[in-house]
């Protein structure tokens, strides 16, 4: 497998890969959202997923092509535990979404954080989203200032949004493109995907060298 | 249930930017790449009712015979039923598969029984997830079926799958479990259905029993049985997937629903079911393993990155050879038996295991240097700071152990390790 490192730097394709992982229990339409920013319209016939959907999607920020990969996670407990973990590895951001009109998928978000932090997402941007803004009455659904005070706890922003409403279009899209752009601004080093690479696809190489950033470890002797 | 009349034929978009960019030189399965299988907004994909106009001698043949079979079925012994389902063609049409499937897993009249009302179940602690999911089954449903008769099957699907969790309270439902039922339905009608989805649920051999456990574990396990067999037929394909660490993930709704919830073609679905429900509990891992090798060249050609090969396997072609692909499984279970692939399967997966932990470690290393990071150690040594207080013996110092540092070190100043960086994002 290390032998391929030499025919790796002709395949490398100069493009930024944003791993983006989309969490929240059954049914707040998280395979809505996902279709919705990738395909710019509502997926009336949804299904249940079952283990892990992917689509992807190339945005430009300052004229970079970046392609955001969403990976769509099944709701159901127990796809979570075996099954999803794999698709973790190396995450970059993280949308957690519940259903304004049911209040128990909003309280679900402290196990969904749970388990960002069990995998050492803690520090990963990451987005809270109330979703189907469109249904119910302003009294039925989740009180805004309730929400934004669980997100102002958790240190993320919130959005409330619309998978269905085309008129939410653009609001879908602000998610996923904050989300890109806190990613690109973060980035220390460039994220490049690499054909043929093991670690699927990331690899970091300094953009420019008196750039690198000094290792952490040695950071109070350079300082 | 808010959702479910959305039947308007909306223009089929396939956008460039959809799932994943086509990659450039594959021809064959480019229609379906480009193209969200989710979307099916224009009926025509979900293809129902095929009417040929010729049909093959052999089948026509296959036809005569059954039916004389289903007429004088006293006569017929669960081998000759057998032997309709698995060769060529299967069963061929509905009208049969009625009639065959409850005999080839053994159902009498008597268990089929007449169904309770949904009233009477709505209380079950699974109910909402139930109609949450048998409520987005529209694709499942003949296009153009009259809404007052699809709101009513989806209501017989409900208590189909409720009235089998309720008697056998130790099997967990699973989304996906109503995609199987859903075709048993269509197929034999409420009746039928229910002791027929009793039979593969519960039980020793029951195919469908490990999925309904309390984790998904036994699954997992099961699907490990996939490289094993794509390995001994074909090493380059397993060692790319394998590679990629592509998992199993993309055939996990292909196992739990008996392919039923990702093929688009309704006769393809019901034709691997006539197979399944006289095969062994494993084989539908073999077709798997087969499919993935069908496909071998496309796997051969796709970046060798898991993102990739998981969009590229997920989403089955519509052009399937199925008669064909079922031979090869045919082959690959005579060859290759479950017992014997045990040291194999239990190979990847402490290959599997080990990755996990150095994932683990990775991520506590993450952790620990975010925590550093917030929390410099130079504030926690004050009394090494005290020792250097002499600003020239301080710099003399870090001069020094710089030097070192990148001395061993040296690729630190030029190449960081991605996964270091990743954390910091
Ligand atoms: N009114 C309304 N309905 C929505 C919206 N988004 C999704 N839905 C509906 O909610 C249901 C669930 O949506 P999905 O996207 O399938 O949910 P999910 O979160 O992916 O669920 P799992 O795959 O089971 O985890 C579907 O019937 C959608 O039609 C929305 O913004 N407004
Ligand atoms: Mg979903």
């Amino acid at each position: 497998m290390s032998e391929t490192t030499s025919h790796q730097i002709p395949g490398l394709t100069q493009k930024k890969v944003f791993k983006i992982i989309v969490l929240g229990d059954s049914g707040v339409g998280k395979t809505c959202l996902t279709y919705r920013f990738c395909e710019g319209q509502f997926l009336d016939k949804s299904e249940a997923t079952i283990g892990v959907d992917f689509r992807e999607r190339t945005i430009l920020i300052r004229n970079e092509e970046i392609k955001l990969q969403l990976w769509d996670t099944a709701g159901q407990e127990r796809f979570r535990k075996s099954m999803v973990q794999h698709y973790y590895r190396n995450v970059h951001a993280v949308v957690i979404v519940y259903d304004v009109t049911k209040p128990e998928t909003f309280h679900s978000i402290v196990s969904w954080m749970q388990e960002v932090e069990s995998h050492g997402l803690t520090n990963s941007p990451r987005v809270l989203v109330g979703n189907k803004c469109d249904c119910g009455t302003p009294e039925s659904r989740l009180a805004t200032t309730y929400a934004q005070r669980a997100a102002d706890k958790y240190g993320m922003p919130l959005f409330e949004t619309s998978a269905l409403l085309d008129s939410e279009c653009d609001n879908v899209e602000s998610i996923f493109m904050t989300l890109a752009h806190k990613l690109y601004s973060k980035q220390p080093l460039r994220v490049v995907s690499v054909e043929g690479d093991q670690s699927y696809g990331v690899v970091t190489l300094p953009r420019h060298k008196s750039r690198a950033a000094p290792p952490p470890r040695d950071s109070c002797l350079c300082s | 249930m808010e959702f479910n009349n959305f039947d308007s034929a909306t223009d089929d978009k396939s956008n460039l930017n959809g799932d994943c960019s086509p990659p450039p030189t594959k021809q064959a399965f480019d229609m379906n790449h480009t193209k969200n299988i989710d979307d099916i907004s224009t009926p025509s994909e979900l293809k129902f009712d095929e009417d040929f106009d010729f049909e093959d001698p052999e089948i026509s043949e296959k036809r005569k015979e059954i039916e004389r079979c289903i007429q004088n079925p006293d006569s017929v012994n669960l081998e000759k039923w057998q032997q309709f389902a698995k060769s060529k063609g299967g069963l061929i049409s509905d009208d049969y598969r009625k009639v065959v499937w409850p005999l080839l897993v053994g159902v009498t009249q008597e268990e089929m029984t007449e169904p309770p009302s949904l009233d009477d179940l709505s209380t079950h602690g699974e109910y909402n997830q139930v109609v949450l999911d048998v409520n987005r089954s529209l694709k499942r449903f003949p296009p153009g079926i009259p809404y007052e008769q699809r709101v009513a099957l989806q209501d017989q699907l409900t208590v189909l799958i409720l009235r089998v969790i309720i008697k056998h309270p130790d099997l967990k439902y699973y989304q996906g479990y109503h995609d199987v039922a859903i075709t048993l339905l269509l197929v034999c009608g409420d009746r039928a259905s229910f002791p027929l989805l009793c039979r593969l649920s519960c039980g020793p051999r029951a195919p469908l029993q490990p999925f309904m456990q309390t984790t998904m574990a036994p699954t997992q396990h099961l699907l490990n049985y996939m490289l094993p067999v794509i390995r001994r037929a074909d090493p380059d394909v397993a060692d790319c997937l394998e590679k990629a660490q592509v998992g199993t993930m993309f055939a996990l709704p292909w196992y739990l629903t008996w392919f039923g919830h990702s093929l688009n073609r309704y006769s393809d679905v019901v034709r691997l079911y006539d197979y399944f429900l006289c095969a062994p509990p494993l084989f539908p891992v073999y077709v798997t393993a087969a499919i993935v090798l069908h496909r071998g060249g496309e796997v051969l050609r796709c970046d060798c990155d898991m993102a990739m090969l998981h969009c590229l396997l997920s989403r089955l072609p519509d052009d399937l050879p199925f008669e064909d692909i079922l031979v090869t499984a045919e082959k690959l279970y005579l060859e290759n038996d479950p017992e014997v692939l045990e040291p194999e399967v239990a190979a990847l997966e402490r290959r599997e295991a080990e990755v996990r932990r150095l994932d683990e470690e990775r991520m506590k290393r993450r952790q620990a240097a975010a925590r550093n990071r917030r929390n410099p150690p130079a504030r926690r040594w004050p009394s090494l700071l005290k020792a250097l207080s002499s600003r020239r013996a301080l710099l003399a110092t870090a001069t020094v152990l710089l030097g070192v540092y990148v001395y061993y070190r040296p690729e630190l100043l030029f190449i960081r390790h991605h996964e270091d960086t990743l954390g910091e994002l």
